[in-house]
């Protein structure tokens, strides 16, 4: 399976079926931090795992990244990643005075990884119905570093396949599309054995 | 210096001599293999992902290979008028930037990486002379041909800046 042979049609219906999952992704956010959420039309990228870290914001910018894997029916990976402001902001709102600093204590780090399991299970939750597969995410893990060496542990995994990474890619944002607003990446990068079987699901077979 | 600076990006390597800065950004899990001939000021830098090639691989990149790449470097550097018994090397990278999940018996990635580097060259006679790898946290590292320095900068870990 080469991601570099995809149709558009194919990446269309990738997106497609990825926004319904940011849906519900986005309202358990909302939920959770009483904001609204904004999701900003996926992106689905093929390309180069050497070009992966630019997209992340670069190598070298530091952020929260939640690694959560795909078990079930399809496999693949989950990678959230938030700017260091956007956490501060976040951990004010869900702990209030128990966040202090902008060092990840112990509250912290668990906090953030339940709103990683929050956000993929609504995903996964969503993808698996429309798939009719039965999806669901791996215990999170959480690093606070730079991007490039974030983006390290999803990369080392496809590139035991292949060359390149297939990215969907969803920008989200809070209550105003403020500087001090709120915002995330949302990236499932599917493997790519299972491409062609969420392909097959949704009338696009490869 | 900044003409000087050359970017070695993902599953890549590059050879270069003074007064060349050969530059990685971002190193986790990936192991960043280094080599220099003091006598020449030549050498090179490799940013790998993966131990080992297996026979599904076939027909992707080579350079994205520890094992691989460091035999490419070297035979690059031979070419180039460096002999192997002149050859010194230094690792950096192979982090563990998750934990791993829990019941996941793999030894992680960025440690068989490091394992795989010490084994290749062990089997080339080419020493490793200093070595910054393991820990949890990204590493950045210049690798300045002129001196044969290796400057290794992070943003979690214990040193932020360290001189190889």
């Amino acid at each position: 399976m080469v991601f570099q042979s995809l149709t558009d049609q194919q990446l269309d219906a990738l997106k497609e079926v990825s926004n319904i999952g940011m849906g519900h992704a986005a309202t358990a956010m909302s939920q959770l931090i009483g904001q609204t959420i904004y999701l900003k039309v996926p992106h689905v990228t093929v390309t180069d795992i050497a070009a992966v870290p630019e997209i992340l914001g670069g190598p070298e910018r530091l952020v929260v990244g939640i690694s959560l894997q795909i078990l079930g029916g399809a496999r693949g990976d989950i990678l959230l990643v938030f700017p260091t402001d956007s956490v501060n902001r976040l951990l004010t709102i869900l702990l209030g005075d128990a966040h202090r600093g902008s060092e990840l204590d112990d509250i912290a780090t668990s906090t953030l990884k339940e709103v990683g399991n929050i956000l993929a299970s609504a995903y996964l939750n969503a993808l698996g119905s429309v798939l009719g597969l039965t999806l669901i995410p791996s215990v999170p893990a959480l690093a606070y570093d730079m991007a490039g060496a974030i983006a390290d542990h999803v990369l080392i995994e496809l590139s035991q396949e292949g060359d390149y990474a297939l990215m969907v890619e969803t920008l989200f944002h809070g209550t105003q599309n403020t500087p001090d607003a709120i915002t995330g990446h949302f990236f499932l990068l599917p493997d790519p054995g299972s491409m062609a079987v969420i392909l097959r699901v949704v009338g696009n077979p490869l | 210096m900044s003409e000087n600076r050359l970017r070695v990006g993902i599953a890549q390597f590059q050879i270069a001599p003074p007064p060349a800065v050969l530059v990685t950004y971002g190193l986790g899990s990936c192991l960043a293999v280094v080599l220099y001939d003091e006598s020449s000021g030549l050498g090179g830098l490799a940013h790998t992902l993966l131990p080992h090639a297996l026979a599904s691989n076939d027909g992707q990149r080579r350079e994205k290979f520890v094992d691989e790449a460091i035999t490419m470097m070297i035979t690059e550097l031979n070419g180039r008028g460096c002999a192997t018994e002149n050859l010194t090397a230094k690792l950096v990278g192979g982090a563990t930037m998750f934990e791993p999940s829990p019941g996941s018996e793999k030894e992680p990635i960025g440690v068989r990486n490091t394992r795989a580097a010490r084994e290749v060259l062990k089997e080339r006679n080419i020493p490793i002379i200093a070595e910054d790898v393991g820990g949890n946290h990204g590493r950045t590292l210049e690798f300045d041909l002129a001196s044969g320095m290796v400057m290794i900068k992070s943003v979690r870990g214990q040193h932020h800046d360290l001189a190889l």
